[in-house]
């Protein structure tokens, strides 16, 4: 029974995500002038692969073989499936028949050739995933559970803050200070120096204008929401052997944070 | 000026060709919320099946902190601020990246906000997911085609996009000798199998974390370990 909700929920999810990967491809060659959904490497890509079937087929099939590792062994199928295995298997589908390179700049075919793939791949990937032998998810699970956390915990954090650093003095500033505070917090710096990285950017790209005031204020915004429902005003206060007003302990008591 | 004359047709055709729903700017929100639609039931079938989202294992890992018990707030955060990011950047040059925008911010962090306030029937439920997602495109597609229609793409700023992609697809290299690491910590075995995995892997000009996690399964499934 499962099986069949699996291989019905597949099928439509890998339609339903495959058609716009297509129409957006086909979409992305005729960009900025028409608005597309994509990515700048897709695009560099299928131009790289341009014309020849069998190469748009081998470059998908590369991706391919990766995203079904990880889908057996974490259920994510990996960014690839939509950047790369998608829009050139169904490059390579358009252009079997006349080895037109014209047909893949076609929205409309793009994204039918794009709806068929989506749903094969998504119910091909999630049935081989599901239908494992119970050992071979238990070491998935044993392998991939640490790495992951310590990718997340440690790595991810440190990564993104010396990209922030090295990125200017701007961001790596805001990038600090927010990292700090989200990790403090929310219990992962990654969220905090991202927003720090944002904030930095924008205002050296464009200077203090609407937009960044708005994001900075977005982001002081978030950090007391999440602060004060998470509690960690009041811990704050014990910490530093500071008393906690009755006003604050009510304060949370009506709001219920 | 002979040139100007040769391109003014490829012009007007681009304009021919904005006007039907496959190349117009009023139908880009319908192509966003069906991608949206699609993202966001995948997330759904990740929470009730274990398998289906569509993106890496390392962002997926963040969600999968939260449904086993920790907090969902590094996915939140990191999905919503890519999110912002992305709809900011995309409509300014004209392309949505689907990676940043969609795969992880409303296949990640839109899913993680609502759990974290605890409302799972967005993506428990498998048809209120596509409903949901859909929703949640349309919204960003009418967003991007205000600002593009607004603005006047007065601003150059990509807010640093850039910057937090490559330090994503930094993350993404270390996977695959921290699964090595975790594999050798398993047992024996499954630390082998890892090995000779990722290195045929690198041969073959793959990924490692690949072939590390298809060694250990395999070592896995002669020499199964407890959990």
């Amino acid at each position: 029974m499962q099986f069949i909700t699996i291989l019905f929920e597949s099928l439509i999810v890998g339609a339903l995500v495959g058609f716009p990967v297509g129409v957006g491809a086909a979409r992305m060659f005729n960009a900025p002038t028409v608005q597309a959904l994509g990515a700048f490497r897709t695009l560099g890509e299928m131009n790289a692969t341009e014309g020849d079937p069998l190469s748009h087929f081998s470059f998908g099939l590369g991706f391919f073989f990766n995203a079904w590792a990880s889908t057996v062994a974490a259920g994510s199928f990996t960014q690839d499936v939509t950047h790369r295995v998608i829009p050139n298997w169904a490059a390579a589908l358009l252009m079997i028949k006349n080895h037109d390179e014209k047909a893949m700049h076609d929205a409309k075919k793009m994204g039918i050739a794009s709806a068929i793939i989506g749903a094969i791949l998504v119910a091909f990937l999630n049935l081989t995933s599901t239908s494992l032998p119970h050992s071979l998810q238990v070491t998935a699970v044993k392998v991939l559970v640490p790495a992951a956390t310590l990718l997340i915990n440690t790595v991810m954090p440190v990564i993104f803050w010396l990209a922030a650093i090295d990125a200017g003095k701007r961001s790596g500033m805001f990038g600090t200070i927010f990292g700090g505070l989200a990790q403090l917090i929310m219990g992962n710096a990654v969220p905090g120096v991202v927003l720090g990285i944002l904030v930095g950017k924008g205002v050296d790209e464009s200077g203090w204008n609407k937009i960044t005031r708005s994001i900075l204020i977005a982001t002081i915004t978030l950090f007391i929401l999440s602060g004060f429902f998470r509690g960690f005003d009041v811990m704050m206060l014990k910490q530093l052997n500071i008393g906690v007003p009755d006003w604050i302990i009510s304060l949370h008591k009506v709001i219920g944070g | 000026m002979i040139d100007k004359h040769e391109e003014t047709p490829i012009y007007e055709q681009n304009l021919e060709h904005t006007k039907n729903f496959w190349y117009a700017d009023w139908s880009f929100p319908v192509i966003v919320g069906l991608m949206s639609a699609g993202v966001f039931a995948g997330t759904s079938m990740y929470f009730n099946y274990g398998t289906g989202a569509f993106n890496e294992v390392a962002f997926v890992a963040m969600l999968k902190a939260g449904m086993t018990g920790g907090s969902y707030g590094a996915a939140a955060a990191f999905g919503a601020s890519f999110l912002f990011a992305r709809v900011l950047e995309g409509s300014l040059d004209g392309i949505l990246d689907l990676g940043g925008s969609i795969l992880t911010g409303v296949g990640l962090g839109i899913p993680a906000i609502l759990l974290s306030m605890g409302v799972k029937a967005p993506i428990q439920n498998f048809f209120l997911a596509i409903l949901t997602g859909m929703l949640i495109g349309l919204i960003i597609g009418g967003i991007i085609y205000s600002i593009r229609h607004v603005t006047l793409k007065q601003s150059q700023s990509t807010f640093g996009a850039d910057i937090m992609m490559g330090a994503g697809n930094d993350t993404g290299r270390f996977l695959g000798p921290l699964i090595i690491l975790s594999a050798a910590q398993a047992s024996i075995p499954i630390g082998i199998g890892a090995i000779i995995g990722s290195a045929i892997f690198y041969l073959w000009k793959k990924p490692i974390a690949g072939g590390a996690i298809i060694g250990a399964m395999v070592m896995g499934l002669f020499f199964p370990i407890k959990l």
